[in-house]
């Protein structure tokens, strides 16, 4: 907002920083980052400042440190549900100051859970040859038991030189069965988990596995 | 189902749940999609939508807005802080179906919709009195649910006493048809954890 420029130094305030993103990935804590500005070629420092809907009060960020740089982190103390924070970050140095445009979010609306933990494959048969079995946890941080969080489970699987996915919904159920995959070929799982109204999780780094070497039924059948 | 079997008698209790949970999230979508078309028409021609949102007309009922806040809570009062809001929404969902009726607008889709509404808010009651019902016949909890008969119809209007407009009573119902959705789900998995919690 200052834009002040001394000629003799070629210094400036700072340029404005952005909010980038809010991201809770529990529903009971949340996590903004932003990125920052041309720094006027000094050192410029920032704040995190937001209020609550309803409050004119203006808090500042109450943990610069546990989400790492350029973010504010949110404990459960400072997290609350169904109600909208307004948040501006201000970049500070010698030279002047820059506001951010603000930043509105309801915590229930950004949460976007870890990956789901623990996958895992395994062949097993049935009498019409072998199938997928997929295992998976849920995210550890988030509290299911609880019915604080519910979460549906997606898992993809390809041939692993293949370029195209095959996407299956499993639900709330933590296990799916993958059939009619092709014989003696290798394929690639991933799994991933989303809130009621949220984002997608990332999806969980792939596991291999080789499906067996074997006869599809109806054609050993008509060798017979 | 031999009857007064107790297993039995659970089951159904899950089920019952499930059905107003499903119930309370089919709502909640509704009034996402209704809220976003909102926007949509609303939102290049600023002025029609205040930024600066008044009180919704339930903001004096008090409703945990964490979990461990959810947790403290006894089952008879979220239960009655789930009826309380489903209360509240009864006359102005109606209204606001009516008002958006009438607005040239609307297209008929969206004003249906309000009506949708307006008709779960009052089936998902319903359906919340049979589980309270149900939860006391098992004593599971005690018959000190209050509010599930008194017609405390809160008029849907600011603090300074003027009507909240359509789009802040979507706004509202957005945010409180959530906070049912959570608040039931919370409270199935105290009264029936094996059942998918």
């Amino acid at each position: 907002l200052f834009i002040l420029l001394s000629p003799a130094t070629g210094f400036s305030a700072p340029g404005r920083p952005r909010v980038i993103n809010c991201r809770s990935p529990e529903k009971e804590t949340f996590t903004c980052w932003w990125e920052p500005g041309d720094d006027g070629g000094l050192p410029t420092t920032y704040a995190l400042y937001y209020r609550l809907e309803g409050s004119e009060t203006i808090y500042e960020c109450p943990d610069y440190k546990t989400a790492g740089e350029n973010s504010c982190f949110f404990s459960k103390n400072d997290t609350s549900l169904w109600v909208d924070y307004n948040i501006s970050v201000v970049a500070s140095n010698d030279m002047g100051k820059s506001v951010s445009e603000p930043v509105e979010v309801d915590v229930v609306y950004i949460v976007q859970p870890n990956t789901p933990e623990s996958v895992m494959v395994s062949v097993l048969e049935d009498n019409h040859g072998p199938y997928l079995r997929v295992d998976w946890e849920k995210p550890q941080s988030a509290d299911t038991r609880s019915g604080w969080i519910t979460l549906v489970y997606q898992l993809r699987v390809k041939q692993a030189k293949d370029e195209t996915w095959e996407e299956y919904d499993a639900g709330m159920q933590k296990y799916y069965n993958v059939f009619s995959l092709h014989s003696g070929k290798e394929y690639m799982v991933q799994v991933r988990c989303k809130p009621d109204h949220g984002f997608w999780s990332e999806w969980t780094t792939p596991v291999y596995i080789q499906m067996p070497d074997y006869m599809p039924k109806e054609r050993s059948m008509w060798i017979m | 189902c031999p009857h007064g079997h107790t297993g039995c008698h659970i089951l159904s209790l899950a089920d019952l749940f499930d059905r107003v949970i499903q119930h309370s999230a089919r709502m909640h979508g509704l009034s996402s999609d209704l809220h976003s078309e909102f926007e949509q028409y609303f939102l290049p021609s600023k002025n029609h939508i205040s930024r600066v949102y008044r009180k919704c007309h339930t903001s004096n009922i008090l409703t945990p807005n964490g979990k461990e806040n959810a947790q403290k809570l006894a089952r008879e009062e979220l239960t009655e802080v789930i009826m309380k809001l489903l209360m509240a929404w009864r006359d102005p969902l109606s209204q606001l179906h009516q008002s958006m009726a009438h607005q040239q607008d609307f297209n008929s889709f969206s004003s249906n919709k309000a009506l949708e509404m307006s008709d779960m808010v009052h089936e998902l009651r319903k359906g919340v009195e049979k589980v309270t019902e149900k939860m006391q016949l098992l004593g599971m909890i005690s018959n000190s649910v209050s509010g599930l008969s008194s017609p405390e119809a809160l008029l849907p209007a600011s603090e300074s006493g003027e009507a909240l407009s359509d789009y802040e009573l979507l706004y509202c119902f957005r945010r409180d048809s959530d906070k049912v959705q959570n608040y039931l789900k919370i409270l199935k998995c105290r009264i029936v954890p094996e059942h998918g919690c």
